[in-house]
This record gives C-alpha cells, structure tokens and sequence, in this order.
C-alpha cells in the first residue's frame, strides 16, 4: 500500500511537465532548447511537440518591400519558393537535429509545420491542446514578437544555452508568489541544481499584488518589507532562505541572477505597470537582458 | 512532407484573401505629412526662396516622409507628387505629365520585358548555376562566386529579381551541406554576399536600379546626355573595387568554420545538370539580349537612336519571336515603378522651377564652406544614410535636385551636375544596414540565415568601406581622370 502511494506521489512529482511544447520560428532556429528538452523529457516522462512556425511578418515585410519593384505575380513565386526552402530547412536540418536527441533518448515527440505570426501560431496551439510547458530561444532583433509572453498562462521556459549551476527564483510585491516557490523547490529537487530566492520590493511600483494578480493602491515601502518578510518567513519553515532586496525588480533580477551565477531565473506573474512610454512588458525587457535562461510562471 | 506542404499552401491561399485595412499609424503618418504642405504654407518665406519654392519644399518632406514610413505604395506617393503640384499651382498640370515622355520612362519599360523574357526561361537561373560552377573549390571562393555572379546578374536585369532567383539556389545548397540557420558564419556570408552582390552589381549598368535611368533622365532634362557605355565607364571602377572589399569585410566579420565544399559542388553540378541543355527560346532569348547589350553599348547615344529605342526594339523582338507574350509582361513587368519614377522626376523638375533645390543647396552646405571635397562626401554620406532608412529610389529623387542645385549655383566649385548626380546615384544604391532599406537586403533575411544584428554589423563597415570608394574614385577618377 505504502509502495502504491509513494509511486503515485512519484509520478504527480514527475509530472508537472507532461506535454511540453517547442515552438521554433523561421526566422531564427536555437539549437540549445532541444538539450534543455531532452533533460526535463526525461526528469518529467513529457511528450514533445515541435513545432515549426514560418513566420508571416518576415514574408509579409519582403512582400511590402517588394512592392513597387516587383509584381503580384514574381512575390507570390517567390514567397512560395520562401516557404518551399523554410519546409525542407526544418524537415532537413531542425526536425533532424531533434530526432537525434529524442529518439536516443526514448522520448516520444511529434513534428508540426504551421504559417502564421509566432504568438498566435502559439497562442492557438496551446488553446487546442494539452500543453503545460513551452521552451523556446529568444533573439531580440527579430521581427516576431512575443506577445505570448503576456498573453498565455502556462509555463514560458527561454533557454540561453549557458550551463550554470544554480536556480534563482524571484518573488516580489508585484506577483502572487504563489506558484514561483512551488515550481522552483520542485525544479530544484528534480534538477539536483541549489536554489536561491529573491524577494524584491519593487521601489518602482509600490502596490501588492494579490492571489488573482490585481494590483491595491499604492502602498508604503514600510508594509511592503513587512510582506517580504512574513513571505521570507513562511518560506524558512520550508527550508529555502529568502534574500530581500529593495530596488528596481528587473535590475535587481539581473544583479542576483550575476551574482548566484544562475542556470535558471523562475520569475512570476509579475504585473508591473508600465512607465508612460513603456512600449515593452517587463518580461520582455527581462528576456532581452537574459545571458540566463528565464521560467516565466504564468 | 506532402500533407505539410497542401497545408502551408491552404494558409497560403488565406492569407492571400485577407483585406488589406489602412491602420491608425498610417493614418496619423499620411495627415502628418500632408500637415508639412500646411506649415510651409504658414510659415514665413526666407530670404532667396520664392512662396513657390517654399510650398515646393514643403512636397519635398510630404515626399519624404510617405517613401520612408510607406503608409501607402511607393508608387501612389510618386501619384501624389505628380498630381499636387498642379492642385497648388506650383506647376501646370501639362508640364506635370509631360514629364512621361523622358526616354528613360521608356527605357524602363524595355528592360524590363527584356528581364521578364530572361526569367519566363530561367535563363537566369541557368547563368547563375554556370557562374557558380567556377568557384566550387573552397568555402571562402564559393561566398565570393555567390557575390560576383549576383552583382554579374544585376548588370543586365533588375537587383531584386536577381536577390530572389539567388535565395532558393543558395539555400538549397545550404541545406544539403546541413548547415544551421544563424549558426554558420558560412550561411550568414553565403546569404549576405547575396544581399550585397545585388546592391553593388546594381551600380555597374543602367539595368540594374531604377535610380539609375532616373539620373540619366534628370541629366537629359538638364541637357546632359549619358550612354549605356558612359554609365558603366563612370560605374564599374566602384563596382571592381567594392565587390572584392565587401566580401574581405564578410569575412573578417564572420570567419568561415568549414573547409569542405564538396557537398555544395554536388548539389550544383546535379543543379546543372537537371537544368539540361539551352532550350530553343533560351537561345533566342540570349541572342536578342546579346544583341540589345551591343546596341546599347555603341549606339545609345543621341546622334543615333538612343537607350529607350534600343530597349524596345529588344522587347519588340522578343514578341516577334514567340519569346513572350503579353500576359508575361503582365506578370512580370512592375509598372508601379513607372510611377514611381514619374513622381520623382516631377518632385525634381518642380525642385528645379521652383528654385527650392537651390536654397535647399545653399543652406545645406553653407556650414561646408564652399568646399568641393567636403561637398562630395557631404552628399556620398547624406545619400548613404537616406538610402538605408528609405527607398532607395525616392532617397535619389530626393537628393538629385539639391546636387544639381549645388553644382548650379556654385559653379566654382568644380562639382558639375554630372559628377554630382553619379555621385549621388550610385551612393544611393548603397543599402547594407538594415533589412527594411532594399528588398534585396529582405529578401536575403528571409532565409533565417543571418540575424538583423549581422547585416547592420557588416553593413555599417561595408558601407564605411564603400563611402570611401566612391569619394576617391569621385576625387580621383570621375574629376581627375575623366574631368567631370
């Protein structure tokens, strides 16, 4: 009876991450999300998708581009050409590079091509199907965006492709910190990687955010220290020591994400408002500055 | 693979239908540029330009800003160039459209059916795989061949059509030596050499650019004749001496990590190979273009029948023999380029009536002192920087009224309107920064193979590089030598 139990107690353990999903664009192709896969495959028993999206913004901007210059009929061979190039591109060289990670490995994964714009593509996916995890590269200059990173609630984990040797989870008074200390005590026990927390009181944006994610009124930096420190406590009687910082969030993300020499940074819904021509999401900026790999816990 | 790609085709096919709507930013850029007529119609008269001159300038920005930000086709804003003047009486609508008649509109035309005719036959794909042939031996020689044969190609047809004819060889070539996208300094080179080859193999002819007949036909206006042949005498020192630069800059900036080619030189003899022997229109195709390249070399110039006549005697041909037929010229001759052109001739000419490009000239370069050296790399920078954020058609319709100005008024100088259209023309062809500045550049980044972080890495030495090409041969060649 006590065997039954602990396998079943192994298995919900080992299955925070069934269906991972891996969302690659064709406008740039990061080798390193398949070695990060095949580790948590393994760790979570997870399927994979691959899916290989052709990213319309780039066909459409060659298109407008052409316009003048060349006629309906030269752009739509060419962008045909385009696509024909993009489909043997994955099926050669991307979809390869996987099968021989994957299949070394046992891990059971399926292939998808879709046209679209990246976050919707994305976005569409995860609607229709069962997916708890999506690991993805991240390149600044490129011309998809990544709404996605607002716009969907499960799991975002951005690899870097740099191999360091710890975990940094960051809580602050701009997230629940419900779901960040969860994931990252797991991670860390699964990963076997030592973990540091953060709590930033943000000296920006000085609200709470609740468990639901709505932001209160403006709050003194006084009451939200004594939020970090009733978080930093309860989290003691865990075992995990919490670091409280106060500063600028995404800044002091970077600092300690430096100085703990971080694999992984698990960051929150944080819902930091936007200065007044904040034209990016904070976690957008935070991926743009990341020489780490971020797990964005919608 | 066949499911995949019927899916991709049906999506295709979707998006193909959707409506195209014109967004609040494009509406807020169409009214702030229609707003610049309006404040240079507040705005006080200066001293030395007419209320004309000054509505004039005001077309200028309008112009300006609608090319650079595109909130409606190139070709429209060349419309509206056309058709504003005459609305604000700055010039009658007769001499608006008599602008037409330039035979370089003309000569346009006829290059392009001829460029049609090459591609209906993919005689152009055929030359492209031959030139390749010649430079399998090494990695670095097989980027090199990629960026000669490109800039060879765009001698006698259109940059962006040589870009897109390119991609699909040099991908698939790619694809079978297995190498990843934006990891292989190899496949950034091999694609990047695509993107410039094109640029630079543009200056070499009056084919290659659409700027380049447009400076022809604002030197006819202002009686200046340049033939084929002058066009390449002035053109094709920068274009030896920047193509071998630019490609030493691509590899100096991405060091190739492969020493095996062999695969490539597989997949391009089995290109030739499946490409099989010249087919019966392929030859005549050849002939006439043969033919038309002599004409244009030794009789394009006035006293006999001139570049317009020769193009369309070439086209005229090709319809005799069955090498094409009016539906290609359908599919595959841009006519908005023709409008385009139209507007921007228009926005010279009202330029010059107007005196506006004169006191655009004299304020400008006031701060250079009347300095002919620092004029020339004056209007080389300004026309390098203008052409990398805007089309580079509208960046020279722009810019060549205010050259010829300068060389007008200031004629002691010694800087002819000759040296200072070539001067402006060929700097305006010099697009390497960024990806929205040509769609050759677009198209190329289109492969995934390089980042925009790459080409602006390269692009900004390269066309440091070319700034400095074309201000020695300007000073020492064109001036020196050849007495512009």
């Amino acid at each position: 009876m006590n065997n039954v139990i602990k396998k079943t107690k192994e298995k919900q353990k080992h299955s925070l991450f069934e269906h991972i999903l891996i969302p690659i664009s064709s406008e740039f192709y990061q080798k390193e999300i398949f070695e990060i896969s095949t580790v948590l495959a393994e760790k979570f028993h997870s399927t994979i998708t691959l899916l290989y999206i052709i990213e319309e913004k780039t066909l459409d901007q060659t298109d407008k581009l052409s316009d003048v210059y060349r006629t309906t009929f030269e752009k739509e061979v060419t962008k045909k050409e385009i696509i024909q190039r993009y489909i043997s591109s994955a099926d050669n060289i991307i979809f390869k590079d996987a099968k021989q990670l994957f299949t070394r490995k046992n891990i059971l994964f399926n292939e998808t091509i879709i046209q679209g714009e990246f976050s919707e593509v994305i976005k569409g996916q995860v609607a229709k199907n069962d997916y708890d995890l999506i690991i993805m590269g991240f390149e600044k200059e490129c011309v998809l965006n990544y709404r996605l990173f607002d716009d969907i609630d499960i799991p975002i984990w951005i690899e870097s492709g740099h191999n360091k040797e710890s975990l940094l989870a960051v809580c602050s008074n701009l997230a629940p910190n419900q779901k960040v200390p969860e994931i990252s005590i797991h991670l860390s026990q699964i990963l076997g990687l030592p973990l540091h927390m953060l709590y930033v009181v943000d000296i920006e944006d000085t609200v709470e955010v609740d468990s639901i994610g709505h932001r209160s009124e403006r709050k003194s930096l006084q009451d939200l220290t004594k939020r970090a420190r009733s978080f930093a406590s309860s989290m003691q009687e865990r075992g995990v020591q919490v670091t409280i910082v106060n500063g600028i969030l995404e800044k002091e993300t970077e600092k300690a994400a430096k100085q703990y020499e971080a694999r992984l940074v698990i960051v929150g819904r944080e819902q930091k408002k936007r200065g007044i021509f904040g034209l990016k999401s904070l976690k957008r900026k935070m991926a743009e500055k990341c020489e780490y790999s971020i797990l964005f816990v919608n | 693979m066949k499911e995949k790609k019927d899916k991709i085709e049906d999506k295709f096919r979707l998006i193909k239908g959707k409506t195209p709507t014109t967004s609040q930013k494009n509406i807020l850029i169409i009214l702030l540029a229609f707003f610049m007529i309006i404040l240079f119609h507040f705005l006080p008269t200066p001293e030395g330009l007419t209320y004309h001159g000054k509505i004039m300038i005001g077309i200028l920005f309008m112009g300006a800003i609608l090319w650079i930000a595109e909130p409606i086709p190139l070709a429209i804003t060349g419309l509206l160039i056309m058709i504003i003047q005459p609305i604000l009486g700055i010039m009658p609508a007769k001499d608006v459209f008599s602008a037409f008649g330039n035979q370089a509109v003309f000569f346009l035309i006829g290059a392009f059916i001829l460029a049609s005719a090459i591609e209906k036959h993919g005689l152009h794909r055929r030359i492209a795989l031959r030139l390749l042939t010649f430079f399998e031996s090494s990695p670095k020689l097989f980027t090199f061949g990629v960026m000669a044969s490109c800039a060879f190609l765009s001698f006698i047809m259109p940059e962006h059509g040589v870009a897109a004819l390119f991609l699909p060889i040099v991908v698939s070539i790619l694809i079978v030596m297995k190498i990843t996208p934006r990891k292989s300094n190899f496949g950034k080179i091999s694609m990047l050499s695509i993107a410039y080859g094109c640029s630079i193999g543009s200056l070499g002819t009056l084919v290659g650019g659409a700027r380049n007949p447009l400076t022809v036909g604002v030197l006819a206006d202002n009686g200046i004749t340049v033939t084929f042949f002058d066009w390449m005498k002035y053109s094709m020192p920068i274009v030896l001496i920047a193509l071998p630069l630019v490609w030493l800059v691509l590899q100096i900036s991405f060091p190739i990590e492969i020493k095996n080619i062999s695969t490539a030189k597989r997949e391009i003899d089995k290109q030739v190979s499946s490409a099989g022997k010249m087919g019966k229109y392929e030859i005549v195709v050849t002939s006439i273009l043969v033919l038309t390249i002599i004409l244009w070399f030794f009789f394009s110039s006035p006293e006999y029948f001139g570049l317009a006549v020769i193009a369309i005697l070439g086209s005229i041909l090709l319809f005799i023999t069955g090498s094409i037929t009016w539906r290609d010229v359908e599919e595959r001759v841009p006519w908005g380029i023709i409008l385009l052109y139209g507007g921007a001739i228009t926005l010279g000419f009202g330029m010059q009536t107007t005196d506006a490009g004169i006191w655009i000239a004299r304020s400008l370069f006031a701060a250079l002192s009347n300095n002919p050296i620092l004029i020339i790399l004056g209007l080389i920078i300004i026309t390098v920087v203008l052409t990398n954020v805007m089309s580079n058609v509208g960046a020279v319709a722009i810019l060549l009224p205010i050259g010829i100005a300068i060389a007008t008024d200031i004629p002691e100088l010694g800087v002819s309107r000759l040296l200072a259209s070539m001067i402006i023309a060929l700097s305006g062809g010099l697009a390497f920064m960024f990806v929205i500045a040509t769609p050759g550049n677009a198209i190329a980044y289109s492969s995934g193979y390089f980042s925009t972080k790459d080409l602006f890495k390269s692009g900004i030495i390269s066309n440091i590089i070319c700034i400095v090409i074309i201000f020695v041969v300007a000073i020492v060649y064109w001036r020196g030598v050849l007495g512009l």
